[in-house]
């Protein structure tokens, strides 16, 4: 037990009665206003439907892998969608190890009761040969660094995954015309799933009674707070999903006060995560295309690193004036004139929202080539690897930003070229997109 | 002694090493002491690295390894800011970061009889001083100075505690005083406990204060000193706004 | 499929504001200290409290000054059609958590530090609607036991199927593929503890919805005082007798 104890992680009482305290002015301990979400940074892997999801400190990878299977005998033709959790004592000592516990048992179920019941996948265009092959699709979300709020991360991690996800386009033939023959991608193009809408979670927490409502809680918020509750809501003002577990009550308005402002924001996040993904989806064509040897990059760094970089100044003067004018805004949220001019930004150049941004983490982001010099081989493994990577970002910056400019020319051509392929490809997808496949697959059969 | 010095592999200093790195080798160093710090470790005649960091070297004979870490080591008459996990009828448990829970007597008080023992209540924050740390056994903490005297430590009332690295509460410690406090301290007044395990804690009389002091002094590990300055030069023109 | 037919009546005859047949009784398990049947329409759920006793698995206790709330959740084999694979999925674990805490907001915890209140759900028939019905049942079981109570903490559903939003959705309702809106409150709190929705809803409609199993959850309230009243007057007139 003394072994238990000593591996806690420990709240003092000073502060969860400051966080309660400054949350009464309105403050918050990371200098964002109540509503404000922490930054989020979306990127991909190299492979088809892998994302990965940065919410502040929390650090959540999505990954979606298909499998062709026997469908379930009550629904015949359709596929399956499940979401399966790994909350690995890595990100955070009270996971356990071996069986998921309670909440990463919960998390999962919130997630897939957003995704599934509120039929975001078309599930039905999964089905390959109706009561005998479907496609299950299945989404793994392990937490890699939990800073609060695992929810909403996963679930924009599975979004982003689903989104970029392709499987290998199959069709029935053969003697009797029940064989299946999957068609390896180099073959014919995989296809992506259908999306119909994309159902995002927020995650309010209450204090002091639920009287105090704050958005996007950080770990030391989660520890303090009475109560929590997660509204799933899409880009047209459908709620989705609600999971408030108990706890604190909270009265009546209250609750209807966190759906308008989670349904408030919807579009802003769906934009982001949209943008990303298309940003995502052009860079692989554009490798495909392969018209240029210097736009062969093997590595898909993912255009946020990009957007990153054009910030970046070297000059130490810059350097800190960056961050200290980060580290304003910041401030500025909880001043008197709160958010303002603060969505007006969002609006403005959605791709670094900073519904909050939370240069937090002093190590992934305020790092550089100098202070990693200064304080070499500090702390371990992960930020000496996260900070050489940005050491070979500074080093070919301007290389990369000429190359930036490059694909951004050639990306428009091959927009135009393969506009039939991208069509297909992009995020955006409309009901026809999802009956298209199936009259294929009919007049086959036929 | 420092001619002698001078001679020996001193080209190491100020140097990051590595874990494996021979940084001295006595056996051309010989009829003189030295003392070896943190992060070194005598193997025979060479005296190697056992972390990564800075090498570093004081006069007349002291060399240590200097790194930052969030773990942390403890060490006799280190001061370090510990949290109250368990009362004992002897001892309270606290948690001061290190690998195992330190030990506060429960007389370790100044003035501490039997019949005044201070009750605090699980997740207090307690400013102590570190007073043994044998192998095999709990470190023991105090709430007094070596004479005895209160001289500051005990319990820790309000504001709020974030951890950090040992680095940064090392830098915020050394004088003469860290850029970043000084800059902070002509504009704004704040209270302030550095633990050498990387606790921090900040008090002022408005909330608002204390976030902004909390996230400069977390902003600044990887800043130099100009740098840290600046950016809080910044940051104070932006709030006076 | 047509759940609501022209003249406005569901599959089973009732209106759309109309809830099931409500059958309640406590203290029908011996063995422990609280218990209670809740019966709404087909669904029949049976709750055992044990408790306040001391703690047996202290590495689960998180809060020092309160009271451990532990909950188990399961249904039985022969609850639905076909008999059930697992006894512990995902969703039982899920429920668990959620009704464990929902009573905890309703149980004065602080009253009681240093002790454990175990509360065990059984289903023995299950026709839409479990979750509700678990939670009616804990809380009577909970009074029966005399654990200290801020409120009688109820739950009912409510559903949108054909346009129409419906109270207490039975299992063909439920599966039908609407929404299914679950509310836990504080009737007289008037504070909402649990809220859990699943499938696609406008906001507008989202609001009837939620108004209309908040009504539900009064009324069954009311029935819920009026069990305890009678079983109150039974032990009396025992008492007198």
């Amino acid at each position: 037990m003394e072994g238990r104890v000593a591996n806690m992680w420990r709240l003092t009482v000073n502060e969860s009665k400051f966080v309660e305290t400054a949350l009464q002015s309105e403050l918050r301990v990371d200098g964002r206003g109540l509503y404000d979400y922490r930054k989020l940074t979306i990127k991909f892997g190299k492979e088809y439907g892998s994302s990965e999801v940065q919410l502040g400190q929390t650090h959540v990878m999505g990954f979606v892998t298909a499998q062709l299977v026997q469908p379930y005998k009550d629904r015949p033709n359709e596929g399956s969608l499940s979401i399966f959790t790994e909350f690995s004592p890595m990100a955070d000592p009270s996971f356990e190890p071996g069986r998921p516990g309670e909440s990463a048992v919960e998390l999962g179920r919130i997630i897939d009761r957003g995704l599934r019941e509120s039929r975001a996948v078309d599930t039905e265009s999964l089905c390959v040969l109706a009561g005998k092959m479907v496609w299950s699709v299945r989404i793994d979300l392990h937490i890699l660094d939990n800073g609060g709020n695992l929810v909403d991360a996963a679930n924009i991690a599975a979004l982003a995954a689903l989104m970029t996800f392709r499987r290998p386009d199959c069709t029935v033939g053969g003697e009797n015309g029940q064989e299946v023959i999957i068609h390896p991608p180099e073959e014919r193009e995989p296809l992506p799933l259908i999306i119909h809408h994309l159902p995002i979670a927020f995650t309010f927490g209450f204090f002091n009674k639920g009287n105090i409502v704050v958005m996007d809680p950080t770990y030391v918020e989660e520890a303090v707070m009475c109560g929590r509750m997660t509204v799933t809501v899409n880009a047209n003002g459908d709620i989705c999903a609600i999971q408030k577990p108990g706890e604190e009550g909270v009265s009546q308005t209250v609750i209807l006060h966190c759906m308008r402002l989670a349904s408030s924001r919807a579009a802003a996040t769906t934009k982001i995560i949209r943008e990303e993904v298309e940003a995502y989806n052009r860079e692989r064509s554009l490798q495909k295309v392969k018209r240029h040897p210097t736009l062969a990059k093997s590595e898909v760094s993912g255009p946020t690193v990009a957007v990153k970089e054009e910030h970046r100044k070297s000059s130490d003067q810059e350097k800190a004036a960056e961050i200290s004018r980060e580290h304003v805004e910041r401030l500025d949220l909880c001043s008197e004139e709160p958010r303002s001019n603060k969505e007006e930004e969002v609006t403005a150049s959605p791709t670094n929202f900073k519904g909050g941004p939370s240069k937090w983490d002093p190590y992934s982001e305020a790092m550089d080539v100098d202070s990693l010099k200064a304080s070499l081989a500090s702390r371990g493994d992960s930020v000496t690897k996260s900070s050489s990577k940005k050491t070979t970002n500074g080093s070919e910056n301007a290389e990369k930003d000429a190359e930036m400019s490059v694909e951004e020319v050639t990306g428009d051509l091959g927009k135009k070229d393969t506009i039939e392929a991208t069509k297909q490809k992009d995020g955006e997808m409309t009901l026809k997109d999802a009956v298209k496949p199936k009259k294929k697959r009919k007049n086959k059969n036929n | 002694m420092s001619t002698e010095v001078s001679t020996s592999p001193t080209s190491l200093i100020g140097q990051t090493v590595v874990p494996g790195d021979v940084v001295l080798d006595l056996s051309n160093m010989t009829n003189q002491t030295i003392k070896l710090g943190s992060g070194l470790r005598q193997d025979n005649d060479a005296i190697s690295a056992m972390r990564a960091g800075k090498f570093r070297f004081s006069k007349p004979n002291k060399y240590w390894v200097e790194s930052s870490h969030k773990r942390y080591i403890p060490r006799p008459e280190d001061t370090v800011l510990g949290i109250v996990v368990d009362s004992k009828s002897d001892n309270f448990w606290v948690d001061i970061k290190g690998p195992q829970l330190a030990l506060l007597p429960v007389l370790a008080f100044e003035g501490g009889t039997r019949r005044n023992i201070p009750k605090f209540e699980v997740g207090t924050l307690l400013y102590v001083r570190v007073v043994k740390t044998n192998t095999g056994m709990n470190p023991e903490v105090s709430c007094t100075d070596a004479s005895g005297k209160a001289a500051g430590f005990g319990p820790l009332k309000d504001g709020f505690m974030f951890e950090t690295s040992t680095g940064l509460s090392r830098m915020l410690l050394s004088s003469p005083t860290c850029p970043v406090l000084e800059a902070l301290g002509k504009k704004l007044s704040f209270e302030t406990a550095f633990g050498l395990n990387g606790r921090v804690w900040v008090h002022a009389a408005s909330p608002r204060v204390v976030i902004i002091v909390a996230n400069a002094l977390m902003n600044s590990e990887t800043l130099s000193g100009t740098q840290q300055r600046i950016m809080v030069e910044k940051l104070l023109e932006k709030i006076s706004e | 499929m047509e759940y609501v037919n022209p003249e406005g009546l569901r599959l089973d005859g009732r209106r759309f504001n109309e809830m099931r047949q409500i059958v309640a009784e406590v203290g029908v398990v011996s063995k422990a200290d609280g218990s209670a049947v809740f019966e709404m329409g087909n669904t029949k759920v049976i709750a055992a409290v044990y408790g306040p006793r001391e703690i047996q698995n202290k590495s689960l206790q998180k809060k020092n000054d309160h009271a451990l709330v532990l909950c188990e959740y399961s249904m039985a084999q022969f609850s639905t059609g076909d008999r059930r694979r697992q006894k512990f999925d995902r969703r039982s674990t899920e429920l668990s958590l959620v009704i464990r805490q929902t009573m905890e907001a309703c149980i004065l915890t602080e009253l009681l530090p240093h002790s454990q209140i175990d509360i065990f759900l059984q289903v023995l028939q299950a026709d839409g609607g479990t979750r509700s019905a678990c939670i009616n049942a804990a809380t009577l079981a909970l009074a029966d036991a005399g654990i200290p109570m801020r409120d009688l903490a109820v739950s009912c559903s409510a559903g949108y199927l054909n346009s129409t939003p419906l109270l207490d959705l039975n299992y063909v309702e439920d599966s039908a593929g609407g929404a299914d809106v679950t509310v836990g409150i504080l009737p007289k709190l008037d504070k909402v503890t649990l809220l859990q929705m699943d499938a696609k809803l406008p906001m507008e409609t989202f609001e009837t919805v939620f108004a209309l199993a908040s009504e539900g959850c009064k009324a069954i309230a009311e029935r819920i005082r009026e069990v305890l009243q009678e079983n109150t007057k039974q032990l009396e007139y025992r008492r007198a007798a």
